[in-house]
């Protein structure tokens, strides 16, 4: 039986309704940001950090700690982001929450700008994300024509004006420096660090990136209690997180759940179980750039954010893949080191050339080409492009391939095993070099 | 300004005190550590996307780049040479930079002068394991009227986009694409055509950018490369010129951080050959009442005595294409010989004067380029006239206009002009041409044929002159910089540097300024400086590659003096 999630997102996505500013307010919208703007910014961030809310982009961050680096009275404006460019594969919860309730997503911008003392804000969103960018649109068209943004803020001295942003489709620009540079209108590459963004950020100001999903979190903390906030979840990881479930499973979805519940419980309940009673192969837990667990490995193990540290992955973005016994997992990596070999940003040299490298070794893996000497070279490369880049993403086009081959060696041995085999044989196989 | 302060830092196992937050690639330099680098630029912002100049910071989980380190108190870094992980990382990425590279330094313009083939050599010299299909991109773009660009040679290190984007201010260029696919290029509808364009070659590590009009001229390795400073205007850009068989195939600019960082304008670097005359003088000659006529160098100096003694009619007019020691030996000739006063700059009664014109200048042209055609007027600044300050150009140009006034109203009626361009064509206007064709002696020295434009045409005498490039001394600029110039081409036969000349005149007049046994540049250098207090303790050692400052040449002259006292 499907345990009772307490929902604190999407209470209210179902309502047809919801995306109007009228029926948001008539299911107690707008509410958290008014007590809010009546709030002292420094009481704000207290209760952020009190509920230890952490980043719900991947990172894993605690938000509260990362409004604390920015510095005061700098002289400069602060701004505050929203990053809601959602690119990770497998990935798709910030979607449903700007389509379906945007207004929850301004009304979080609206308490994280007063904590921060930001009075201009931008919301990225991909490119690709043309509906929900219509929806986010509107709704900041509605507040401006209530007066819920600009000027006197519910009858406050508080000014802000939110921008909604529409990127150009990189998967780079969702990492925070990258998203600045390209806000900036420049081409999407991340920054070298430091100085960090919280003190050199868009324009050379103190800027803050939060994801939406983050955000929106907001409005119930503020209106609950950072008390009520850690009754969820466990002691590291308190809360709920949005959950995009896809793969080989019955009911994929957005689900929310309680921070803590058992990965096992989450595919055989909410998901519905394996598709065609098959078995489950494997599991990507949180987004591509997270390793790859065995369908094993997965019992003793449950959703937050140490349980999965410990199990040697992480817990992500939310983005659930789940993968049954007909998957061809050389294939499957091959996939994802497209991904990765495509949206480098060519910056770093080791990502830059070491990206396209990986992918196409494991190409020759796949096309019955590969050589004994190929396993040991993807993982040489991979030890030289991990933490030699400016930004992490070098350190996570590695994670996929490293955690493919450790998992499922056996096939990519057998590929290779069999392509020497032919070779020997005489066959020719594909194009040889 | 409050004072640097100084923190303690060790490179190696070596220890060194530099100011808090010095650049750990230049703070490796003084303690003679070599931090490799391709994007890092002295003169530019930090890029940090190359990853060659990764080091160990102790303390720190990763490997960090030295060029995005600023040095702190009690720092300990660890090079290439004494952390094996670190040299594992620069063969790494060089073996990354490598696997997409054409490898065609067959036929590369860099090859000789490469970076990609120098760190190879030195910290990868392994073959690589990369046996796939390399990536295509353009091969010869053409991204404005002197650069061409090689996509699969480029190494994405982003200096030149920097240099437009930061120094020029042009933005003309930028990295487009993503991954191994990424490529420098100009916007639609631009060119890279600014005036210092020609820079981004010098500062392309490998061979990806090459100028058009030198690309395939020659290797490296045949040339003859000279240490020299651009003659063109008083900035006095540092340069390599190389030559092959006598004739310049390349300039590129030297680093100097107090010149010219590591840029040189266009006009500098693919104009070096502008100053040599079409048709050049080869004998002297002398006027005849109907046409100039051919005679020996001794009659010619003969015939010119007679300037000597002129007093207060007679004038000396220099160009500032001579080098240092030629103003020297010239206004030696013109106080001794001559009679002249070459300290007063009263406009009234000027007697010796340099040409100088001033030119306007873009935004652009301005970040390098001075607004002047005088490379080495403010030699006459050091040796002639008191110091001017910033207003210098406009006192030379006042007294040089001054002059052409003396000439014109006829207070001036025995001329002698030093050097070619001294008197440029555009400033012969019809009341100076009848005034120098009445002057009662008018000597010149010209490298250029009587049958171009200039002073050459109204002279009793010419004397067969040198042009800057033929010539071999010092230069000073703007800033009062002493710098070294190097012979770049040989002169035909028959000329003589005007410093010979003038040296001969003196001894005609039987009034020899210099000794017989001056007969180089090295000798008249000597010979200067000891003449002349303000060179005291000066050598061309100590000028060097890159030049004396003012401050240091003051610095030199007065601990010479205390040396002196001393014995």
């Amino acid at each position: 039986m499907s345990k009772q999630h307490k929902k604190i997102l999407t209470n209210n996505i179902d309502f047809a309704d919801q995306h109007q500013l009228a029926a948001y307010e008539s299911r107690g919208g707008y509410q958290a940001a008014r007590k809010a703007l009546k709030m002292e910014p420094d009481a704000i961030i207290a209760e952020v950090k009190a509920s230890g809310l952490r980043g719900r982009g991947g990172a894993g961050f605690p938000t509260g700690v990362k409004w604390g680096f920015v510095p005061k009275n700098t002289g400069k404006p602060i701004y505050l982001l929203n990053n809601a460019d959602e690119s990770e594969p497998g990935t798709f919860k910030d979607r449903v929450l700007m389509e379906r309730d945007p207004h929850l997503c301004l009304e979080g911008m609206i308490i994280a700008a007063k904590a921060l003392g930001a009075h201009w804000s931008a919301i990225y969103i991909r490119g690709e994300y043309a509906y929900p960018a219509t929806r986010i649109q509107q709704a900041i068209d509605q507040c401006y024509a209530k007066g819920y943004l600009g000027k006197g803020i519910f009858g406050t001295d508080f000014q802000l004006d939110i921008v909604m942003h529409r990127g150009a489709g990189a998967y780079i620009c969702g990492e925070e420096t990258g998203l600045i540079e390209s806000l900036e209108g420049k081409k999407g590459q991340p920054r070298i660090k430091p100085p960090f963004p919280a003190v050199f950020g868009l324009y050379g100001c103190p800027t803050v990136v939060n994801n939406t999903e983050t955000l929106a979190t907001l409005p119930w903390i503020i209106e609950n209690g950072a008390a009520e906030y850690i009754k969820f979840g466990t002691e590291k990881s308190p809360g709920t997180k949005l959950t995009s479930a896809s793969g080989h499973i019955n009911k994929p979805g957005v689900y929310e759940i309680e921070l803590g519940y058992p990965v096992m419980d989450f595919i055989n309940n909410e998901c519905g179980g394996i598709r065609g009673g098959r078995n489950l192969k494997g599991l990507i837990v949180g987004g591509s750039s997270v390793a790859v667990l065995r369908g094993d490995e997965l019992p003793p193990l449950n959703m937050s954010y140490e349980s999965m540290a410990e199990a040697g992955t992480a817990l992500g973005s939310g983005g659930f893949m789940v993968m049954d016994d007909t998957v061809d997992m050389v294939e499957a990596c091959l996939n994802l080191q497209h991904f990765y070999s495509h949206e480098s940003c060519g910056q770093c040299t080791p990502c830059r050339e070491g990206a396209h490298w990986v992918e196409k070794i494991v190409h020759r893996i796949h096309a019955g080409q590969g050589t004994a000497a190929d396993l040991p070279l993807i993982e040489d490369v991979c030890t030289q492009i991990a933490g030699h880049t400016i930004c992490p993403f070098g350190d996570a086009l590695v994670v996929p391939v490293r955690s493919f081959i450790e998992k499922y060696g056996e096939e990519f041995q057998n590929r290779i095993d069999s392509a020497i085999v032919s070779q020997i044989g005489g066959v020719s196989v594909g194009n040889a070099r | 300004m409050s004072e640097t302060q100084l923190v303690n830092i060790t490179i190696d196992g070596k220890q060194i005190s530099v100011p808090k937050g010095m650049n750990i690639i230049e703070a490796a330099r003084l303690v003679g550590v070599e931090i490799p680098h391709y994007c890092y630029h002295p003169h530019l912002s930090v890029a940090g996307n190359c990853r060659m100049c990764q080091v160990r910071i102790e303390g720190q989980p990763k490997l960090n780049i030295a060029c995005n380190t600023g040095a702190a108190d009690g720092m300990v870094i660890k090079t290439q040479e004494a952390a094996p992980e670190v040299a594992e990382a620069q063969r790494a990425t060089l073996e990354f930079l490598l696997i997409n590279h054409p490898l065609d330094c067959t036929v590369c313009d860099q090859a000789g002068h490469c970076k990609l083939q120098d760190y190879y050599y030195d910290y990868n010299a392994k073959a690589s394991r990369f046996i796939e299909n390399k990536v295509r991109k353009v091969k010869a773009e053409v991204l404005g009227p002197e650069i061409i660009y090689d996509g699969e040679r480029c190494i994405v290190c982003t200096r030149c986009v920097r240099f437009c984007d930061e120094i020029t201010e042009t933005s003309e260029l930028g990295v487009f694409n993503r991954g191994d696919h990424a490529v420098i290029g100009v916007s639609e509808g631009q060119a890279l055509d600014n005036p210092l364009a020609g820079s981004v070659v010098d500062l392309c590590p490998v061979g990806a950018l090459t100028h058009r009009r030198w690309r395939f001229n020659t290797r490296i390795w045949y040339t003859d490369q000279q240490q020299s400073v651009c003659g063109g205007c008083s900035t006095g850009c540092n340069a390599q010129v190389n030559l092959r068989d006598g004739k310049v195939v390349q300039v590129k600019a030297r680093l100097n951080a107090e010149v010219n960082q590591e840029w040189m304008c266009d006009e500098g670097r693919y104009g070096f050959e502008r100053f040599q005359p079409e048709s050049r003088l080869q004998s002297p000659q002398i006027w005849q009442g109907k046409e100039y006529a051919p005679i020996k160098l001794e009659d010619a100096l003969n015939a010119t005595q007679k300037l000597v003694g002129a007093g207060s009619t007679g004038a000396m007019l220099l160009s500032p294409f001579l080098t240092l020691e030629e103003t020297w030996i010239a206004l030696e000739y013109a106080t001794k010989v001559m009679g002249l006063d070459a300290k007063s700059d009263q406009t009234e009664n000027i007697q010796v004067a340099v040409q100088l014109v001033q030119r306007p200048l873009t935004k652009v042209e301005a970040v390098l380029i001075s607004p002047d055609y005088a490379p080495n007027a403010r030699a006459f600044n050091l040796l002639g006239h008191a110091l001017a300050g910033n207003d210098w150009r406009a006192t030379i140009q006042k007294n040089y206009e001054a002059l052409l006034q003396r000439v014109r109203s006829g207070q001036i009626k025995k001329l002698f002009i030093v050097g070619d361009y001294a008197l440029r064509a555009v400033d012969l206007d019809p009341q100076l041409r009848s005034a120098l064709q009445a002057l009662e002696c008018f000597v010149a020295t010209s490298a250029a044929g009587l049958d171009c434009e200039g002073p050459q045409n109204f002279a009793q005498v010419v004397l067969p002159g040198r042009t800057i490039n033929e010539k071999g001394g010092v230069l000073v600029n703007k800033d009062l910089r002493l710098q070294r110039l190097n012979v770049l081409l040989q002169a035909p036969a028959g000329t003589y540097p005007e410093w010979s000349l003038i040296k001969r005149m003196a001894v005609a007049a039987k009034q020899p300024i210099v000794g017989e046994q001056v007969n180089d540049e090295r000798a008249l250098f000597r010979e200067m400086v000891v003449k002349r207090e303000i060179f005291k303790g000066l050598s061309l050692m100590k000028i060097g590659e890159s030049g004396l400052s003012l401050a240091e040449l003051q610095k030199l002259a007065s601990e010479s003096g205390t040396v002196v006292a001393n014995a």
